[in-house]
């Protein structure tokens, strides 16, 4: 009986197909009991010192063993782990796995989609509270597991490198609602859920719809509001629940209800926060109304280092590291300073975090290409970060910080078998040759370098030409889509100025302002497009002007070495133009 | 073309330094004596070869030869001119967002909980001789959001930029932006268009502010009942819902909070004065205001100031009676009177702007220096601090080379509560420094492990 199942495996370490006889025994129900032991295995149980050659028994989905001299029960499959080694399964501490894609929603909120989202397709569900009396984006209350799909293909982008567990939101609206911690394998969406509801989430990107709050100050106003509404129906329904006789009936809010846990401080708040002003800004409404924070993003974190570890706010740190995008026009200012230290500064956070004291752990902060997701945790031990620290951010501590280190995290007897068996280092370009999930073992697919980085979606260096009240300005775009979130500048004519509360729907549809620079002063412009391949046009709108247009490019992207500017050719500029 | 391209990068480089990497320059750990100056103090008249000396961040001493105190930073000043830190009462600048246009009154939104402390423009206002600024909400409705006033010390962060125990504020909107006649409806495939917003007539907004300061009056009684009744020792009782909206307005009718209203026409401007006066309350400036002459006794009476532009005529439709001379015959008819710039661009020529009304109008030199300084600190509630150099007052200072109403004045240093925030020669040096590490990044960059992850992408010719 274990003679075969050692071969099958073998084959699976050795990146064949998998044999017929595995998928049956991938698709034996949870409830069969199983027992594993990988012996002769290098240990990493990051709550302990490592095992440098023990054995490991996994049963009935979870860690019944662990030590340099453990019995091996009659029972168990041996696999014999000579050269391997045995992590905890690496927990991705923020993302939108298993949750489609939504249509027709607000987007918003923070770069949230990365596998799942492309993998996904648009869904047929949309989070939706049933009975709110607040819009879409302004609904505590829906709850991600409604939302969540067992999706195999989108999960063997992470679990390839060794992610065996996400935290999973619905990454849309400013009250993003519940999130739950799942586990990334299995055909059945309630089977994942480890843990549910685990945050709410909070994002601070105006709807999208047009209607209230449509910029970020009144993003701000509506939060507290509606904080205050919850702290006034909280007092209201204890005075009635203390005497309802002579007191009006107060009426059901299940949008409130859903901030309670909130004010209580017995669930945290997950607010996407980067720059040092939104993380300010961040803790601030935390302050004010209690909140336990938890910061995801954090590029910046480093700058309020002192106050996340006072106020006791951990982190959950964005992989998802800045890259330059394709080179700009011949004539393009060049990047502003602040953007070149983006980039230099993004692998260094996590190693100032951690001397700092700031809690932390990795999330993948909706990279698509996986691999990426570990090679810049290996680029932040490049860049300082103890390599000890760097695996716990991704296992222990993130396990911590979403509150279920009890069940996840470590290599400990009784916690949830989700093992990465690798040859090398997990994240120092090891090839992850084994994984389990609650147990079972999940097939490995070879990584897929790139695979969704076909589709940069808005990222990259657009020419623009923008056409307004008679006169077309001629301008140069460097954006960055994170996710649903769009970030950069307008260099050029109008600019150069920093683009406002950029988005993009699920219908490629982009949505951002700026303050542009006319002749008569600056006027908050609001731009409104559609994405089409490395075309983008739409329209603008400023008030006291009639509405304009605009139409752009985004100069081919494949990469013919030797780098310098472009010589000659410089891109046609439209007549008229500046 | 390329030149001038060259020579706005550099300045956006320098000032990066002083607000992302070196604080600014302490200016002497206790005092600093400017010596030797023609001081324009706005208020006091003009000295020449005169001595301030600046103690705790506050202006200390005004005269001739003063001593300097022990470890005092001396400034030779001579041949140059020190006037009071200019102050824009109406900007945009440090706002990540400027209208939340989506409802005709959005009272609860606060430009306070968005500002950018490195808005790279608060160095280029410095540089201006720029001080404090009033951060206003944008004019897309009736009643828009909470204003911010604001101390420009760059490199600070938003908390400490804040200018302590100015009055809180408010802007409203009369007229075309608020009709949004030229706001283009966005459609967007797949979704229904969103019915126009109200009110699309001047008419309109009359009404909506009689609406508003009446919910604003009926949550003022809920209130004043609810305390009435805890005074009389009712158990029991829970407290009236918050109402973010209603707060400010109810703030507004206890005089707590000041309106800065833009509005263009005259007829616009009265008939808020008239609501203002029905329900109880004073308009603390109208912004922009170009016919204003043409109700200057009105304004006076009702007690408002305003704030113009110096020009701008006939700019747009609702600008076409503007004339070049407004401020001075407000001024004249003894309405506080003072130049904005509505600009992250004019922001940095104040003076110039002042200097026209010299030229059209006739206004002395003080009165136009007045226009940028003392009447905004009046019309921002913060006159017993800044605006003039007087003793005792916030030492935020501008030190020019030249008459600062003259083409060729130029800011040498801006001081904020003593502190150096701007300092020509010290830009100087930033701009290598700022090279130099623009160099040393590409180069870091280019020579990076790319072992791992997505290659960077690299140029291509065009096609």
């Amino acid at each position: 009986m274990i003679a075969p199942f050692r071969r099958m495996l073998v084959g699976l370490a050795a990146g064949l197909c998998p044999v017929p006889s595995l998928t049956a025994q991938l698709a034996t129900p949870r409830s069969v009991p199983a027992t594993y032991a990988i012996t002769n295995a290098r240990l990493v149980p990051v709550s302990s010192p490592a095992i440098e050659k023990g054995t490991i028994v996994v049963r009935d989905g979870l860690i019944a063993a662990i030590g340099a001299n453990v019995a091996i029960p009659g029972d168990a499959r041996v696999i014999d782990g000579s050269g391997l080694t045995v992590y905890p399964g690496l927990i991705d501490a923020f993302g939108a796995l298993g949750v489609p894609a939504a249509s027709g929603q607000p987007a918003g909120g923070g770069g949230r989609g990365g596998g799942a989202a492309a993998a996904g397709g648009p869904a047929a569900t949309s989070a939706r509270g049933a009975n709110s009396n607040y819009p879409v984006g302004l609904q505590p209350e829906v709850s991600v597991v409604e939302l969540l799909r067992a999706d195999d293909d989108a999960f063997s982008g992470p679990t390839s490198v060794g992610i065996t567990t996400a935290l999973s939101g619905t990454g849309n609206g400013i009250f993003q609602g519940q999130s739950a911690i799942i586990n990334l394998a299995g055909t059945d969406a309630n089977a994942m859920v480890v843990k549910a509801p685990v945050a709410q989430h909070i994002g601070f990107t105006p709807l999208r719809t047009g209607g209230y709050p449509n910029s970020l100050m009144g993003v701000f106003a509506a939060l507290r509001q509606q904080f205050l509404d919850a702290q006034h129906y909280r007092d209201v329904k204890a005075a009635y629940e203390r005497n309802p006789r002579g007191m009006t009936r107060p009426e059901r809010d299940p949008s409130l209800e859903a901030l309670l846990p909130a004010l209580a401080r017995t669930q945290p708040v997950v607010m996407i926060a980067s720059t040092q002003r939104e993380i300010e800004r961040a803790l601030d409404l935390a302050k004010e109304f209690g909140l336990r924070a938890i910061i995801a993003g954090g590029s910046e974190a480093p700058a309020v280092a002192a106050r996340l570890k006072a106020e006791n706010v951990p982190v959950l740190l964005s992989l998802n590291f800045p890259r330059r995008a394709a080179s700009a026009s011949a004539d393009a200012d060049p990047e502003p300073l602040r953007v070149l230290r983006e980039r230099a500064e993004a692998p260094k956070v996590a190693a100032k975090l951690a001397q700092a004291g700031v809690k932390f752990a990795f999330q993948s902060g909706g990279l698509s290409t996986w691999t990426d997701v570990t090679g810049n945790a290996q680029k932040a031990i490049e860049n300082g970060l103890a390599a000890d620290v760097a695996l716990r951010a991704f296992t222990l501590q993130s396990a911590e910080i979403l509150g279920v280190s009890d069940r996840l995290g470590s290599l400990e007897v009784g916690k949830i078998a989700n093992l990465a068996v690798t040859r090398g280092d997990l994240l120092d370009r090891g090839r992850v040759t084994q994984l389990f999930i609650d147990g079972r073992p999940v097939a490995v697919r070879l990584p897929t370098v790139g695979a969704n980085a076909g589709a940069p979606g808005l990222t990259g260096t657009w020419t623009v030409t923008v056409s307004l009240d008679g006169s077309d300005y001629a301008t140069t775009w460097s954006l960055r889509q994170e996710g649903t979130r769009l970030l950069g500048s307008i260099q050029g004519s109008l600019g150069p100025i920093e683009i406002q509360n950029g988005s993009i729907g699920a219908d490629n549809e982009l949505r951002f302002s700026a303050t542009i620079t006319l002749k008569e002063g600056t006027e908050e412009a609001t731009f409104i497009g559609t994405l089409d391949g490395n075309a983008v046009r739409g329209r603008l709108a400023i008030v006291g002007h009639t509405p304009g247009t605009f139409a752009g490019t985004r100069p081919q992207r494949a990469g013919a070495p030797g780098g310098g500017p472009p010589a000659g050719n410089t891109p046609r500029t439209p007549p008229g133009a500046r | 073309m390329n030149r001038i391209f060259s020579l706005a990068t550099v300045v956006t480089l320098a000032a990066g330094s002083l607000g992302a990497q070196a604080q600014p320059v302490a200016a002497g750990a206790g005092a600093t004596l400017i010596k030797n100056a023609t001081v324009l103090t706005v208020t006091k008249g003009t000295l020449k070869n005169a001595d301030v000396l600046i103690q705790n961040g506050k202006i200390a001493q005004v005269g001739a030869n003063i001593a300097a105190p022990a470890g005092a930073t001396v400034i030779d000043a001579t041949g140059k001119y020190l006037m009071p830190g200019i102050i824009d009462p109406h900007t945009h600048m440090m706002s990540d967002a400027i209208n939340e246009g989506s409802l005709s009154v959005t009272s609860m939104v606060r430009i306070q909980d968005i500002l950018n402390p490195t808005a790279v423009n608060i160095y280029r206002a410095l540089a201006g001789g720029v001080t404090s600024i009033n951060i206003l909400h944008g004019s897309a409705n009736t009643i828009g959001g909470q204003n911010a006033t604001v101390k420009l010390k760059w490199g600070e962060s938003v908390a400490t930029m804040m200018f302590p125990g100015a009055p809180p504020g408010i802007k409203f909107a009369l007229g075309e932006n608020v009709t949004r006649k030229n706001q283009n409806q966005i459609i967007v495939v797949g979704q229904p268009t969103p019915p126009r917003r109200y009110p699309i007539s001047r008419m309109g907004q009359e009404q909506v502010l009689q609406d508003a300061f009446t919910r604003a009056r009926d949550y003022k009684a809920t209130l004043d009942d609810y305390k009435a009744r805890v005074a009389k020792g009712e158990k029991n009782l829970v407290a009236p819902r918050r109402d973010l909206e209603l707060e400010p307005l109810v703030e507004v009718m206890e005089g707590k909070r000041l309106v800065h209203a833009h509005g263009y026409r005259s007829d616009e401007m009265l008939m808020l004065l008239n609501v203002a006066e029905e329900f109880g309350f004073k308009i603390q400036t109208l912004q922009h205001g170009l016919e204003g002459y043409k109700i200057a006794s009105e304004i006076a009476k009702h007690g408002a100031g305003l704030s113009s532009f110096a020009d701008s005529w006939s700019y747009k439709i609702e600008a076409y009676d503007a004339i070049p001379y407004n401020v001075a015959i407000l001024m004249r008819r003894g309405v506080n009177t003072t130049i904005n710039s509505d600009s992250d661009e004019r922001v940095r020529r104040l003076n110039i702007d002042a200097a026209k009304l010299v030229r059209y109008g006739g206004l002395t030199e003080d009165e136009a220096l007045a226009t940028i300084t003392i009447n905004g600190a009046q019309q921002l509630g913060v006159a017993d601090k800044v605006g003039s150099i007087e003793v005792g007052k916030d030492a935020d200072l501008g030190l020019w080379n030249n008459h600062p109403l003259s083409v060729y004045a130029a800011v040498d240093k801006t001081f904020i509560e003593g502190k150096v925030f701007f300092d020509r020669q010290q830009d100087l040096v930033m701009r290598d420094q700022k090279a130099k590490e623009r160099a040393e990044l590409e180069k870091a960059e280019a020579s990076a492990s790319t072992r791992r992850g997505v290659q960077p992408v690299l140029p291509q010719e065009e096609r």
